[in-house]
């Protein structure tokens, strides 16, 4: 049984889809150099404007279920990835009362966006990924395979993070934050920007019309370090070879690798080895994370999206913020590539050496 | 849907200091680990002392609520004390940091979920391993665990269970396989959810378990995963169990069958 991408939407600091994608190829960050989040520091950070995260998960969801051949989601299976599930709201509860008196727990825990989400539209099941900046890409492995196994027909996957402060002094304190927009694979990068985003896709068994096909998934665990990847990149290389035998595809059958690329010192190093590893120049990369930032535990959900607008447009996203490439040995165009793209893969790796590697392809 | 299963192991809580037990006993380094990950640890090491583990087990852990208690104490320091957010209570926040250091006690490199689901846990758990295993042709190790946050009215709110309802902390792993070869136990399950009457049709209820969440019996103290506790005990206990999960209005069953029986 394969599994297909018949509708998605997001919503991110740049926008919902289109104003994302029309974003990346103009190469315009909609990343806030922000100088009142951290006490006597600047930091990037892709922030948005709403009301709460619930919201905009029922805005997002509403749309993807309008757009689908579904009536409801009462045969639908719900995954949702999320580093810190409800933590936004329990902060700013707690910090306005200093008290947990008024938090309500339900909407604390991990699974808190889930369970919103199921009372909301009636979810026939319902589960939480909870791996960091890798949830919602891990959401996609379990998609993939629940399909292959016919428990489900239809999967709505989630990726939802907001910004909370736990987050973003977490990240000041590695030091892997960036005070200015991100800028991956630069020599001279310079650390990370937390964002927020709710991306929702609908995954389904049959295929439509303009279906993309999940067509592999691969997942590892170098667990080499707490918050470092392996540097010999073994754990990187070992989900995207994974994600590429599951295609039952060979390297040159990829066309683009949209990469985790955080622009942190030690995941683009890392990263880009691998790619050098596997894929030499023979594949384009970009991190449209130098647009977006990074959406932590929304961040799968939001770049499968993207790697599906990639084939449809048959256009490859460019690196932006880019002036110098560390690694010479890989293929990071600086501007749109126009060409039939036929494969792509989505990377995302996460704290405790968590790697997953998706393949999206259009359908033959 | 069935999974073997290779070995097990159980601890409820009964008072053990597991910090204590892990430095002293099993010689493992509990620094910059909080309760939520000691336990899982704990569980680990004593599933390690039965059984070989192979790098290349895929590891799921999964509970009901997760860590409830870091996310206290990081909201706490940061605004109540106002004090800067340790390094390691913003790693603890996260859920896949549990997993890591599960993962380094066992010596396993392979694919690791953290998966949460404050109904049917260990049920989806199971379907999500199943169907894994299907493609890759490995074994897997799932941890089940859940702890009692400190004060326990946060828990019980979030478990949605009555205040006279007793709630306990648990951690429960099981080596599961698609094959049978060298199985103890199996287990039996499927996505499809009953209606009471249903139920009642599908099962002697008289001599079934169920999750004390269902209102029907209440032979045990709670906990979100008690399902696989009630697995494991029962193939301790060398018998066979229809276990009964429930949610809301919907009602699950796994059925386990002690191998070495027959």
């Amino acid at each position: 049984m394969k599994s297909y991408i018949n509708s998605y939407e997001l919503l991110c600091d740049a926008g919902d889809v289109k104003a994302l994608m029309d974003a990346i190829y103009a190469k315009e960050s909609a990343i806030t150099v922000d100088k009142t989040y951290i006490e006597d520091a600047t930091a990037g950070l892709g922030i948005m404007q709403y009301e709460d995260i619930y919201t905009l998960l029922k805005e997002v969801v509403s749309k993807v279920l309008k757009e689908s051949n579904l009536e409801d989601f009462h045969n639908t299976l719900l995954i949702l990835g999320s580093s810190v599930g409800g933590m936004q709201e329990c902060e700013e509860i707690f910090y306005a009362q200093k008290s947990y008196e008024n938090i309500d727990p339900n909407r604390y825990s991990m699974n808190a966006l889930t369970d919103y989400l199921e009372k909301e539209f009636g979810f026939y099941d319902s589960r939480a990924i909870s791996t960091a900046c890798t949830s919602s890409a891990n959401a996609f492995v379990l998609a993939k395979r629940l399909i292959e196994a016919g428990a489900y027909e239809n999967i709505l996957v989630v990726g939802a993070d907001g910004l909370c402060k736990s987050t973003v002094l977490g990240f000041y304190a590695l030091s892997v934050l960036s005070g200015d927009k991100c800028r991956p694979f630069d020599k001279n990068r310079d650390g990370m920007n937390v964002a927020e985003a709710v991306a929702a896709i609908l995954i389904q068994n049959q295929k439509k019309e303009n279906s993309i096909e999940l067509k592999g998934v691969g997942a590892s665990s170098d667990a080499y370090h707490m918050t470092n990847p392996n540097p010999d990149a073994s754990g990187a290389i070992s989900s995207m070879q994974d994600a590429l035998k599951d295609a039952n595809l060979n390297p040159s059958d990829v066309e683009y690798i949209n990469a985790h690329g955080t622009a942190t010192i030690a995941n683009d190093r890392v990263e880009a080895k691998a790619v050098e590893e596997i894929f030499g120049i023979d594949a384009f990369v970009s991190s449209t994370k130098a647009i977006t930032g990074h959406t932590l535990g929304a961040a799968g959900a939001v770049e499968a999206i993207v790697s599906c607008e990639a084939i449809k447009r048959s256009l490859i996203p460019p690196q932006a913020n880019l002036t110098e490439l560390e690694n010479k040995n890989i293929n990071v165009p600086l501007e749109p590539v126009k060409m039939r793209v036929k494969n792509v893969m989505s990377n995302s790796f996460a704290f405790g050496g968590n790697n997953t590697s998706l393949i999206f392809g259009e359908c033959i | 849907m069935t999974l073997y299963i290779k070995n097990y192991s159980s601890y409820i809580d009964d008072g053990l200091d597991i910090k204590k037990e892990l430095k002293q006993r099993y010689k493992i380094d509990t620094r910059r680990q909080d309760r939520f990950i000691h336990l899982a640890v704990y569980g680990a090491a004593l599933l390690k002392q039965k059984c070989e583990i192979s790098a290349n087990d895929e590891l799921y852990l999964t509970s009901g609520v997760g860590n409830i208690d870091i996310v206290q104490k990081t909201n706490t320091y940061m605004f109540e004390e106002s004090e800067a957010l340790k390094l390691f209570d913003f790693i603890n926040l996260l859920g896949n940091t549990t997993s890591y250091y599960v993962a380094k006690t066992l010596g396993i490199t392979g694919k690791n979920i953290f998966q949460i689901s404050d109904n049917f846990t260990y049920i989806n758990t199971l379907l999500s391993i199943y169907s894994s295993l299907r493609e890759s042709k490995k074994d897997a190790i799932i941890c089940t665990i859940d702890l009692i946050s400190n004060p326990e009215q946060s828990i019980k709110r979030v478990l949605g269970v009555d205040e006279e309802t007793k709630v306990v902390s648990s951690v429960n792993y099981q080596k599961l396989s698609l094959k049978k070869e060298g199985a103890i136990a199996s287990i039996e399950f499927d996505i499809q959810s009953y209606s009471l009457d249903k139920l009642k049709e599908k099962i002697d209820m008289q001599k079934a378990f169920f999750s004390p969440r269902c209102s029907i019996k209440k032979d045990t103290d709670f906990f979100e995963t008690i399902a696989s506790y009630e697995v494991n005990r029962a193939i301790k206990e060398r018998r066979d169990m229809v276990f009964v999960d429930c949610f809301e209005d919907r009602y699950k069953i796994i059925k386990s069958k002690n191998e070495k029986l027959y």
